[in-house]
C-alpha cells in the first residue's frame, strides 16, 4: 500500500535521512536487547553460552534460508507471492526417511543422499504445483505440507525412532579449531547460500524474477525455471536440516512441522535487517540468531517460559513497526 | 478477463470452475458406494454438526480477510481467547449471556489489536497476525498456568452448554442455525453491501482503492474485527461442545481455514473468495476426512489423502484455466 507521494526534493532528503535513522533503529534495538542481556543475564556472554545459542539456532536458520530463497524467487506478497509452508514438514519427512534407511542398514552416505533427495522431491512437487499448475503458493505448499507430514506419520507410525552412528555423533560432538561441528555447518552453509544469492549471476536472476516477474520475463529470463529452483532449493535445505535434527536428538522426532511458524518469523523478520527491506541471507541469519538469543536471554534471566513466545512476538512486532515507517518514507 | 464472458460452458476454462463441485460429487459417490454408513442421515448430520460448523465459521472470517487481500494467522487466538474469557466468567459465577458477550468482546479485542498493528504501525498483515499468534499463546499459557484446561462438567453449567450446542430448533441443531446466520451475514456483507465492494477493491489493488476514496484503514479494521468476532463465535461453540476450554486448541483451525477458503476461490472465474465457495471447501474437507475414516484409513493416511486431494483438485482447477496473456 504505497500511499505517500513525495512533493519536493527536500522532503525526499529528509525522508531518506529518516529512513537511514530508522534502519539503524532496527539494529539499535537489537543491540540494546543484546546489551541488556549481556549486563543482566548471568553467563549470557560466556563463549559456551554463545556457542550453545548458535548450535540451537542452526536448524531454524537453515530452514529459514530455504524460506528466504523462496521469498527471493517469488516475492513476499501476502497472498500471491511465494511462500513455502511445507519446509518444516519436509524436514520432518526427510528425517523420518533418513532414520528409517539407516536402521534398515543403508550406508550413511546413501541415507544422507536419500534424505536430501526426499526434501528436494517435495520441493519439486511445490514447484510443479506453482509453475505448471499455477496454483497459489500458499495453497500449493499447504497441500504438500499435508502430504509430507502425513507421510512422516505413516513412516514413523507416530513414534520416535532412535538411531546412532559414528557420523551422527561426530556431527553432534565433534569440534574443529575450538568450534563445534554444528557451528561449522552453519558457517559453511551460510557462506555457500550467501555467495549463491548475492554474488552469483544466478542470485541476481532470482531477485529479478521475484521482484518483478513480468519485467524478468520481458528481459528473457525463464521465470518458471527460477521458481522451480527456489522451491527445490528450499526442499534441499529441509533435507539437509533433517540430518542435523537427527544428529542433535539421535532420533527422528515428530513435531518438526511445528518449526514452521518460527521459520516464517525468522525469514520475514530478516527483511527488516537488510538495506532495501528485501529478503537477504544476512538478514535472515541476524533475525534467526536474534530469535535464538531472545529465548536464551529470557531463560538465563529466569523469566517463565510462558512469557517467552509473547515477548518474542511483541519484540518482533516492535522491530518491524520501527522499520515499516522507514519503508514507508522510502516509498518502497 | 473481459472477452471470455461469452465463452461456452464446455470450454476448459469454464470447466475449471466446476472442478471443486465435481470433486465433491466424486467424494460423495465414491464413499457412499464403498462404505455402508457414509450416506446415512445420521452420519451426514454428525459431520455437519460436529465438523463442518466450527471450521465453516472460522473460514467465513478468513474469507473476509483474504477477500481484502490480507491474511489472518491469529484466528486461533480469537477462538481461544473468546473461549477462555467465556469459561473464566462462567467459573467465576457470572451469568451465561454476560459470559458469551464478554467472550465475543475478547475476540473483538484481538481483531482490533490486529487492525491497530496493521493500520497504525503499518505492519504487514502476515507479520502482524503472526506476532499476535505468538503473543496469544503466551497469554493463554500465563492465564492457565502453562496450559491446564478449564473444565466445567458440574450440573450447574450443564443447561448453558445444552442450550448452546446440544439443543435443536425446527429439527436442526442450534450450531447449524448459527452457521446459517453467520453465512447469510457474511454473504450480505461481502456480496450485497458497499463494504463488500470496498473489500473487493482492497483485495484487487489497495493503492487504487485508496485513491478512489476508500477509507482504507477503517475498512481494514472492520475486516479484521469481523473475522475475529466470527472466530469468537466458533470459540464459544467449540468450548460449549467439549464443555471445557483447552488452551491453544484454536490453532488447529488455521491451516484448514486457509485451505478451505482458497479451495473456494477455485470456484469462481476470477479466483476470488466467496461465501459459497468457502462453504463448499469446508464441506469437501470435512466429508473427505469422514469418508476416509469410515473406509478405515488411519489418521496418518487420512492426512496424506487430504493433501493429495487438495493438490489434485486445485492442479486441475488452476491448470485448466486459460493462461492470462
Amino acid at each position: 500500500m504505497d500511499t505517500t507521494v513525495s512533493d519536493t526534493k527536500s522532503s525526499i532528503d529528509r525522508r531518506a535521512l529518516a529512513a537511514v535513522f530508522v534502519r539503524l533503529g532496527a539494529f539499535a534495538a537489537l543491540g540494546i536487547i543484546l546489551l541488556y542481556f549481556a549486563i543482566y543475564a548471568r553467563g549470557f556472554t560466556s563463549s559456551f553460552n554463545l556457542q550453545n545459542v548458535v548450535e540451537q539456532s542452526v536448524i531454524l536458520t537453515i530452514l529459514a534460508y530455504g524460506m528466504t530463497v523462496v521469498f527471493i524467487g517469488t516475492g513476499t506478497d501476502v497472498q500471491k507471492g511465494g511462500i513455502d509452508l511445507a519446509v518444516a514438514a519436509n524436514a520432518g519427512l526427510s528425517g523420518a526417511v533418513f532414520v528409517t534407511l539407516l536402521n534398515l542398514g543403508w550406508p550413511e552416505p546413501l541415507a544422507v543422499l536419500a534424505a536430501i533427495f526426499t526434501g528436494m522431491a517435495m520441493g519439486f512437487l511445490n514447484g510443479l504445483a506453482v509453475v505448471v499448475f499455477r496454483m497459489i503458493p500458499l495453497l500449493a505448499t499447504l497441500a504438500v505440507m499435508n502430504i509430507a507430514s502425513g507421510l512422516e506419520l505413516t513412516i514413523t507410525e507416530n513414534n520416535v525412532i532412535g538411531v546412532s552412528s559414528e557420523f551422527l555423533s561426530t556431527l553432534q560432538f565433534g569440534r574443529f579449531l575450538g568450534i563445534s561441528a554444528l557451528a561449522w555447518v552453519l558457517i559453511v552453509f551460510t557462506i555457500f547460500v550467501a555467495f549463491l544469492m548475492h554474488y552469483s549471476p544466478f542470485g541476481v536472476r532470482l531477485y529479478a524474477v521475484g521482484g518483478f516477474p513480468e519485467a524478468a520475463r520481458a528481459a528473457g529470463l525463464n521465470v518458471g525455471r527460477n521458481i522451480y529452483f527456489s522451491y527445490i532449493f528450499s526442499g534441499f535445505c529441509a533435507g539437509f536440516t533433517s540430518i542435523l535434527i537427527v544428529s542433535r536428538l539421535s532420533a527422528s522426532t515428530l513435531g518438526t512441522g511445528l518449526l514452521l511458524l518460527p521459520v516464517l518469523a525468522a525469514a520475514l523478520l530478516g527483511t527488516v535487517f537488510s538495506r532495501r527491506f528485501v529478503p537477504t541471507i544476512g538478514g535472515t541469519l541476524i533475525a534467526s540468531l536474534f530469535v535464538g538469543f531472545l529465548a536464551n536471554g529470557f531463560q538465563l534471566l529466569g523469566v517463565s517460559s510462558y512469557w517467552v513466545s509473547g515477548v518474542q512476538g511483541a519484540l518482533i512486532l516492535l522491530v518491524v513497526a520501527l522499520t515499516s515507517f522507514a519503508k514507508k518514507s522510502e516509498g518502497a | 478477463m473481459m472477452e471470455d464472458v461469452r465463452h461456452s460452458i464446455f470450454s476448459l476454462d469454464a470447466l475449471s470452475n466446476y472442478i471443486v463441485l465435481f470433486a465433491f460429487a466424486a467424494v460423495m459417490i465414491i464413499f457412499s458406494v464403498t462404505t455402508a454408513n457414509f450416506l446415512s442421515l445420521e452420519n451426514i448430520y454428525n459431520v455437519i454438526a460436529n465438523k463442518v460448523v466450527l471450521l465453516a465459521i472460522v473460514s467465513l472470517g478468513m474469507t473476509i480477510v483474504i477477500a481484502a487481500g490480507g491474511i489472518d494467522l491469529s484466528v486461533g487466538v480469537s477462538v481461544d481467547m473468546s473461549a477462555l474469557v467465556f469459561f473464566s466468567l462462567l467459573a467465576a459465577g457470572f451469568s451465561a449471556p454476560l459470559g458469551v458477550f464478554a467472550g465475543l468482546f475478547a475476540a473483538f479485542t484481538v481483531g482490533a489489536f490486529n487492525a491497530f498493528l496493521i493500520n497504525k504501525l503499518r505492519i504487514d498483515a502476515f507479520l502482524a497476525t503472526l506476532g499476535v499468534l505468538f503473543i496469544g499463546s503466551s497469554v493463554q499459557r500465563l492465564a492457565t498456568n502453562g496450559g491446564t484446561p478449564i473444565t466445567l462438567t458440574t450440573q450447574e453449567y450443564a443447561p448453558v452448554f445444552q442450550v448452546i450446542s446440544d439443543s435443536q430448533l425446527l429439527g436442526l441443531p442450534t450450531p447449524v442455525w448459527i452457521l446459517a446466520l453467520c453465512s447469510i451475514a457474511v454473504f450480505l456483507l461481502l456480496h450485497k453491501m458497499v463494504f463488500g465492494r470496498y473489500v473487493a477493491a482492497l483485495g484487487a489493488k489497495p493503492g487504487v482503492a485508496l485513491y478512489s476514496g476508500v477509507r482504507v484503514p477503517r475498512e481494514l479494521s472492520k475486516v479484521f474485527i469481523y473475522c475475529a468476532v466470527l472466530c469468537g463465535i466458533a470459540g464459544i461453540l467449540l468450548s460449549s461442545q467439549v464443555k471445557s476450554y483447552i488452551p491453544l486448541s484454536g490453532d488447529a483451525f488455521l491451516l484448514d481455514a486457509i485451505g478451505a477458503t482458497f479451495i473456494g476461490t477455485a470456484m469462481t472465474s476470477d479466483r476470488r473468495p466467496t461465501v459459497v465457495g468457502t462453504l463448499m471447501g469446508v464441506c469437501l474437507l470435512a466429508f473427505m476426512r469422514n469418508g476416509l475414516l469410515l473406509v478405515g484409513w488411519n489418521f496418518f493416511w487420512q492426512q496424506v489423502g487430504i493433501g493429495v486431494l487438495i493438490f489434485v483438485v486445485l492442479a486441475f482447477s488452476f491448470g485448466l484455466r486459460k493462461r492470462e496473456e
